[in-house]
Protein backbone atom coordinates (compact mmCIF):
# COMPACT_ATOMS: atom_id res chain seq x y z
CA UNK A 1 0.00 0.00 0.00
CA UNK A 2 1.07 3.60 -0.69
CA UNK A 3 0.38 6.49 1.07
CA UNK A 4 0.17 9.78 -1.23
CA UNK A 5 0.62 13.31 -0.13
CA UNK A 6 -0.71 15.05 -2.76
CA UNK A 7 0.39 18.70 -2.87
CA UNK A 8 2.63 20.74 -0.44
CA UNK A 9 0.57 22.04 2.63
CA UNK A 10 2.68 25.28 3.26
CA UNK A 11 4.80 27.44 1.07
CA UNK A 12 5.49 29.97 3.56
CA UNK A 13 7.07 33.31 1.59
CA UNK A 14 10.69 33.95 2.52
CA UNK A 15 11.30 37.65 3.80
CA UNK A 16 9.87 39.68 7.13
CA UNK A 17 11.22 39.41 10.42
CA UNK A 18 13.94 36.79 11.74
CA UNK A 19 12.87 33.77 13.69
CA UNK A 20 14.60 31.01 15.28
CA UNK A 21 16.20 29.76 12.21
CA UNK A 22 17.50 32.45 9.82
CA UNK A 23 19.27 32.40 6.13
CA UNK A 24 21.59 35.01 6.39
CA UNK A 25 23.96 34.89 3.53
CA UNK A 26 24.28 33.11 0.25
CA UNK A 27 26.81 32.72 -2.39
CA UNK A 28 26.56 31.02 -5.10
CA UNK A 29 29.62 30.93 -7.36
CA UNK A 30 29.20 32.27 -11.09
CA UNK A 31 32.93 31.58 -11.92
CA UNK A 32 35.54 29.30 -10.53
CA UNK A 33 37.16 30.64 -7.51
CA UNK A 34 39.86 29.39 -4.33
CA UNK A 35 37.43 30.58 -1.64
CA UNK A 36 34.21 31.22 -0.37
CA UNK A 37 34.29 33.98 2.91
CA UNK A 38 31.87 35.27 5.37
CA UNK A 39 32.80 38.18 7.38
CA UNK A 40 31.03 40.79 9.18
CA UNK A 41 29.72 38.00 11.22
CA UNK A 42 30.10 40.31 14.53
CA UNK A 43 26.51 41.72 13.16
CA UNK A 44 24.73 38.08 13.72
CA UNK A 45 26.01 38.07 17.52
CA UNK A 46 22.10 37.98 18.10
CA UNK A 47 22.23 34.31 16.90
CA UNK A 48 23.95 31.52 19.37
CA UNK A 49 25.35 29.43 16.33
CA UNK A 50 26.11 29.45 12.72
CA UNK A 51 25.05 26.97 10.14
CA UNK A 52 26.15 26.59 6.68
CA UNK A 53 24.98 24.34 4.23
CA UNK A 54 26.80 23.73 0.93
CA UNK A 55 27.13 21.57 -2.11
CA UNK A 56 30.52 22.15 -3.99
CA UNK A 57 33.08 20.22 -6.74
CA UNK A 58 36.68 21.39 -7.02
CA UNK A 59 38.56 21.44 -10.56
CA UNK A 60 41.99 19.90 -8.73
CA UNK A 61 43.81 18.54 -11.80
CA UNK A 62 44.46 14.79 -12.38
CA UNK A 63 41.95 13.64 -9.62
CA UNK A 64 38.50 12.30 -8.78
CA UNK A 65 38.70 14.24 -5.94
CA UNK A 66 40.01 17.51 -3.71
CA UNK A 67 39.12 18.84 -0.17
CA UNK A 68 38.33 22.29 1.26
CA UNK A 69 39.76 23.51 4.34
CA UNK A 70 38.53 26.07 7.11
CA UNK A 71 39.86 29.02 8.77
CA UNK A 72 38.65 31.52 11.70
CA UNK A 73 39.27 35.13 11.14
CA UNK A 74 41.70 35.21 8.89
CA UNK A 75 44.19 32.94 11.02
CA UNK A 76 46.79 31.07 9.43
CA UNK A 77 49.13 30.12 12.64
CA UNK A 78 48.68 26.39 14.32
CA UNK A 79 45.70 27.02 16.22
CA UNK A 80 43.57 24.61 14.86
CA UNK A 81 43.14 21.01 15.78
CA UNK A 82 40.31 18.68 13.53
CA UNK A 83 38.99 14.62 13.20
CA UNK A 84 37.55 12.90 10.82
CA UNK A 85 35.71 9.47 10.67
CA UNK A 86 35.08 8.37 6.97
CA UNK A 87 33.72 5.62 5.22
CA UNK A 88 34.26 4.73 1.81
CA UNK A 89 32.63 1.77 0.69
CA UNK A 90 35.01 -0.96 1.92
CA UNK A 91 36.48 0.39 5.32
CA UNK A 92 35.96 3.50 7.92
CA UNK A 93 39.34 5.45 9.03
CA UNK A 94 39.83 8.29 11.00
CA UNK A 95 42.74 10.77 10.92
CA UNK A 96 43.01 14.04 13.25
CA UNK A 97 45.52 16.90 12.96
CA UNK A 98 46.81 18.93 16.20
CA UNK A 99 48.49 22.75 15.82
CA UNK A 100 47.42 22.93 12.50
CA UNK A 101 47.10 25.99 10.37
CA UNK A 102 43.69 25.18 9.38
CA UNK A 103 41.08 22.58 9.64
CA UNK A 104 41.70 20.56 6.71
CA UNK A 105 40.29 17.64 4.95
CA UNK A 106 37.09 18.01 6.61
CA UNK A 107 34.75 18.05 3.29
CA UNK A 108 35.98 16.07 0.29
CA UNK A 109 34.70 17.25 -2.95
CA UNK A 110 34.18 16.05 -6.42
CA UNK A 111 37.31 17.18 -8.58
CA UNK A 112 37.98 17.28 -13.18
CA UNK A 113 38.05 13.30 -13.03
CA UNK A 114 35.19 12.70 -11.32
CA UNK A 115 31.73 12.15 -12.57
CA UNK A 116 30.10 14.64 -14.54
CA UNK A 117 27.57 16.85 -12.78
CA UNK A 118 28.85 15.13 -9.13
CA UNK A 119 28.61 17.64 -6.53
CA UNK A 120 29.39 16.74 -2.87
CA UNK A 121 27.19 18.77 -0.13
CA UNK A 122 27.56 19.49 3.61
CA UNK A 123 26.27 20.57 6.73
CA UNK A 124 28.39 22.18 8.93
CA UNK A 125 27.89 23.62 12.35
CA UNK A 126 29.76 26.49 14.18
CA UNK A 127 28.81 26.61 17.72
CA UNK A 128 28.67 29.49 20.04
CA UNK A 129 30.53 31.64 17.68
CA UNK A 130 30.13 34.68 19.46
CA UNK A 131 31.13 33.49 23.15
CA UNK A 132 34.41 34.82 24.00
CA UNK A 133 34.55 32.41 27.01
CA UNK A 134 35.37 29.12 25.39
CA UNK A 135 37.11 27.71 21.88
CA UNK A 136 34.78 27.28 18.44
CA UNK A 137 34.30 24.01 18.25
CA UNK A 138 32.86 22.88 14.75
CA UNK A 139 31.28 20.10 13.27
CA UNK A 140 30.69 18.75 9.68
CA UNK A 141 28.46 16.11 7.73
CA UNK A 142 29.39 15.44 4.25
CA UNK A 143 29.24 12.84 1.47
CA UNK A 144 29.91 12.04 -1.74
CA UNK A 145 28.40 8.93 -3.70
CA UNK A 146 29.85 7.10 -7.14
CA UNK A 147 32.75 5.97 -8.68
CA UNK A 148 34.72 7.92 -5.75
CA UNK A 149 32.61 7.28 -2.66
CA UNK A 150 33.17 8.53 0.73
CA UNK A 151 30.48 9.63 3.80
CA UNK A 152 32.21 11.52 6.86
CA UNK A 153 31.86 13.09 10.06
CA UNK A 154 34.36 15.65 11.56
CA UNK A 155 34.61 17.95 13.88
CA UNK A 156 37.31 21.44 14.24
CA UNK A 157 38.62 23.43 17.25
CA UNK A 158 40.05 26.65 16.69
CA UNK A 159 42.59 26.96 19.50
CA UNK A 160 41.05 30.97 20.57
CA UNK A 161 38.43 32.42 22.58
CA UNK A 162 37.84 35.57 20.27
CA UNK A 163 34.35 35.85 18.11
CA UNK A 164 33.98 34.75 15.25
CA UNK A 165 33.97 37.33 12.44
CA UNK A 166 35.00 35.54 9.79
CA UNK A 167 35.23 31.90 8.06
CA UNK A 168 36.85 31.53 4.94
CA UNK A 169 35.90 28.08 3.01
CA UNK A 170 39.08 27.27 1.12
CA UNK A 171 39.34 24.67 -2.02
CA UNK A 172 42.63 23.49 -0.66
CA UNK A 173 44.05 22.13 -4.24
CA UNK A 174 42.70 24.35 -6.85
CA UNK A 175 39.47 26.47 -7.65
CA UNK A 176 35.67 25.72 -6.75
CA UNK A 177 33.76 25.45 -9.90
CA UNK A 178 30.98 27.70 -10.98
CA UNK A 179 27.51 26.14 -9.52
CA UNK A 180 28.81 25.83 -6.13
CA UNK A 181 26.53 26.83 -3.06
CA UNK A 182 27.50 27.84 0.20
CA UNK A 183 24.09 29.46 2.32
CA UNK A 184 24.73 30.48 5.92
CA UNK A 185 22.15 30.72 8.28
CA UNK A 186 21.90 32.08 12.19
CA UNK A 187 19.77 29.92 14.77
CA UNK A 188 19.01 31.43 18.07
CA UNK A 189 19.74 30.61 21.19
CA UNK A 190 18.19 30.98 24.63
CA UNK B 1 18.38 40.65 6.16
CA UNK B 2 17.88 37.41 8.36
CA UNK B 3 15.11 35.62 6.34
CA UNK B 4 13.23 33.38 8.49
CA UNK B 5 13.22 29.63 6.70
CA UNK B 6 13.18 25.75 7.64
CA UNK B 7 9.35 25.81 6.93
CA UNK B 8 7.21 22.84 7.15
CA UNK B 9 6.15 21.96 4.05
CA UNK B 10 3.70 18.17 4.25
CA UNK B 11 3.92 15.93 7.40
CA UNK B 12 2.02 13.01 7.48
CA UNK B 13 1.38 10.11 10.72
CA UNK B 14 0.41 6.64 9.23
CA UNK B 15 -2.94 5.63 10.12
CA UNK B 16 -2.07 2.69 8.33
CA UNK B 17 0.81 0.46 8.14
CA UNK B 18 2.15 1.04 4.16
CA UNK B 19 5.35 0.15 2.12
CA UNK B 20 5.68 3.84 1.14
CA UNK B 21 5.40 7.32 2.06
CA UNK B 22 5.02 10.05 -1.21
CA UNK B 23 5.37 13.94 -1.02
CA UNK B 24 4.51 15.24 -4.76
CA UNK B 25 4.27 18.63 -6.37
CA UNK B 26 6.99 20.05 -3.70
CA UNK B 27 7.17 23.64 -3.68
CA UNK B 28 10.25 24.65 -5.74
CA UNK B 29 10.91 28.05 -4.20
CA UNK B 30 13.33 26.87 -1.40
CA UNK B 31 17.43 25.90 -1.81
CA UNK B 32 17.12 22.49 0.37
CA UNK B 33 14.64 19.93 1.70
CA UNK B 34 14.97 17.86 4.80
CA UNK B 35 13.04 14.98 5.84
CA UNK B 36 12.55 13.80 9.59
CA UNK B 37 10.97 9.95 9.72
CA UNK B 38 10.34 8.16 12.97
CA UNK B 39 9.12 5.11 11.97
CA UNK B 40 9.08 1.61 13.17
CA UNK B 41 8.94 -1.22 10.20
CA UNK B 42 6.64 -4.09 10.47
CA UNK B 43 9.93 -5.76 10.26
CA UNK B 44 13.43 -6.00 9.49
CA UNK B 45 14.12 -3.51 6.63
CA UNK B 46 15.67 -0.76 4.95
CA UNK B 47 14.90 2.81 4.23
CA UNK B 48 14.85 3.75 0.46
CA UNK B 49 14.03 7.11 -1.09
CA UNK B 50 12.95 7.03 -4.46
CA UNK B 51 12.88 10.70 -6.83
CA UNK B 52 10.47 11.97 -9.24
CA UNK B 53 9.13 8.50 -9.32
CA UNK B 54 12.72 7.25 -11.11
CA UNK B 55 13.04 3.15 -10.79
CA UNK B 56 15.91 3.69 -13.53
CA UNK B 57 19.75 2.19 -12.15
CA UNK B 58 20.08 5.68 -11.47
CA UNK B 59 21.04 5.79 -7.48
CA UNK B 60 24.28 5.30 -5.75
CA UNK B 61 24.95 5.48 -1.89
CA UNK B 62 28.12 4.83 0.30
CA UNK B 63 27.31 4.32 3.81
CA UNK B 64 29.20 4.13 7.24
CA UNK B 65 28.40 2.37 10.31
CA UNK B 66 28.83 1.74 14.01
CA UNK B 67 26.87 -1.29 15.75
CA UNK B 68 28.59 -0.96 18.95
CA UNK B 69 31.69 -3.00 18.73
CA UNK B 70 32.70 -2.42 14.84
CA UNK B 71 32.40 0.33 12.00
CA UNK B 72 31.98 -1.10 8.71
CA UNK B 73 31.03 0.75 5.24
CA UNK B 74 29.65 -0.27 1.93
CA UNK B 75 28.39 0.96 -0.87
CA UNK B 76 25.95 0.28 -3.56
CA UNK B 77 25.98 1.28 -7.08
CA UNK B 78 23.44 1.96 -9.68
CA UNK B 79 20.20 0.67 -7.77
CA UNK B 80 16.70 1.49 -8.95
CA UNK B 81 16.09 3.54 -5.63
CA UNK B 82 18.54 4.53 -2.66
CA UNK B 83 19.51 3.08 0.15
CA UNK B 84 18.96 5.81 3.16
CA UNK B 85 19.47 3.27 6.07
CA UNK B 86 20.18 -0.49 7.02
CA UNK B 87 19.52 -0.35 10.71
CA UNK B 88 15.68 -1.08 10.98
CA UNK B 89 15.37 -3.50 13.06
CA UNK B 90 11.84 -4.17 13.72
CA UNK B 91 12.36 -6.87 16.24
CA UNK B 92 13.76 -3.98 18.96
CA UNK B 93 10.44 -2.45 19.21
CA UNK B 94 12.28 1.04 18.45
CA UNK B 95 11.54 3.72 16.03
CA UNK B 96 14.18 4.60 13.57
CA UNK B 97 15.56 8.13 13.87
CA UNK B 98 16.30 9.59 10.49
CA UNK B 99 17.38 12.49 9.16
CA UNK B 100 17.48 12.97 5.24
CA UNK B 101 18.88 16.36 3.68
CA UNK B 102 18.72 17.19 -0.11
CA UNK B 103 20.66 20.37 -1.36
CA UNK B 104 20.19 22.19 -4.01
CA UNK B 105 17.23 20.39 -5.07
CA UNK B 106 15.87 22.64 -7.55
CA UNK B 107 18.98 22.96 -9.40
CA UNK B 108 19.56 21.62 -13.27
CA UNK B 109 23.25 21.95 -13.37
CA UNK B 110 24.11 19.04 -10.82
CA UNK B 111 23.42 15.79 -9.99
CA UNK B 112 21.42 15.29 -6.54
CA UNK B 113 23.03 14.76 -3.62
CA UNK B 114 21.50 13.70 -0.61
CA UNK B 115 23.02 12.80 3.45
CA UNK B 116 21.33 10.93 5.76
CA UNK B 117 22.13 10.19 9.33
CA UNK B 118 20.08 7.47 10.78
CA UNK B 119 20.21 6.11 14.15
CA UNK B 120 18.35 3.67 16.46
CA UNK B 121 19.98 3.01 19.53
CA UNK B 122 19.79 -0.80 19.95
CA UNK B 123 21.08 -1.29 16.75
CA UNK B 124 23.53 1.52 15.92
CA UNK B 125 24.18 4.57 13.73
CA UNK B 126 24.65 5.27 10.19
CA UNK B 127 25.58 8.21 8.10
CA UNK B 128 24.94 8.33 4.10
CA UNK B 129 25.80 9.80 1.18
CA UNK B 130 23.53 9.57 -2.03
CA UNK B 131 23.64 10.62 -5.46
CA UNK B 132 20.83 10.09 -8.10
CA UNK B 133 22.30 10.83 -11.63
CA UNK B 134 19.95 12.97 -13.01
CA UNK B 135 19.77 16.73 -13.25
CA UNK B 136 15.89 17.55 -13.28
CA UNK B 137 14.58 19.65 -10.16
CA UNK B 138 13.01 17.46 -7.71
CA UNK B 139 9.86 17.60 -7.65
CA UNK B 140 8.41 13.97 -5.75
CA UNK B 141 10.54 12.43 -3.08
CA UNK B 142 9.08 8.68 -2.44
CA UNK B 143 10.69 7.12 1.50
CA UNK B 144 9.84 3.42 1.07
CA UNK B 145 10.91 0.08 2.18
CA UNK B 146 12.71 -2.61 0.75
CA UNK B 147 10.22 -4.89 2.10
CA UNK B 148 7.20 -5.10 4.87
CA UNK B 149 5.58 -1.44 5.82
CA UNK B 150 5.93 1.41 8.12
CA UNK B 151 4.31 0.49 10.91
CA UNK B 152 0.64 2.46 11.94
CA UNK B 153 2.26 5.91 13.87
CA UNK B 154 5.07 6.48 11.88
CA UNK B 155 5.75 10.17 11.24
CA UNK B 156 7.34 11.83 8.09
CA UNK B 157 8.12 15.61 8.14
CA UNK B 158 9.18 17.57 4.90
CA UNK B 159 11.03 21.07 5.63
CA UNK B 160 11.85 23.65 3.15
CA UNK B 161 15.27 25.45 3.96
CA UNK B 162 15.39 28.82 1.91
CA UNK B 163 18.64 29.42 0.19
Amino acid sequence: MSFMLLGILNSQAAGGGAGAYDLLETTTLTSSASSVTFSGLGSYSDYAHLQIRGIARGDRSSNTRGALSFNINGDTGGNYAWHYLRGDGSSVTSNRGVSASRMQYLWEIPAVNATANQFSSATIDFLDFSNTNKNTTMRLLQGIAGADNQVGIASGLWNNTSAVTSIDIIDLFGNLVSGSRFSLYGIKGA
Amino acid sequence: MATPTYDLLASTTLATATASVTFSSIDQSYGDLIIIVNALGSTTLEARIRLNSDSGSNYNSVRMSGNGSTATSASLASQTSGSLSVIADATTGEAILLKVEIQDYTATDKHTSILARANQSATGAEATALRWASTAAVTAIEILTSTGNWAIGGTFNLYGVAK
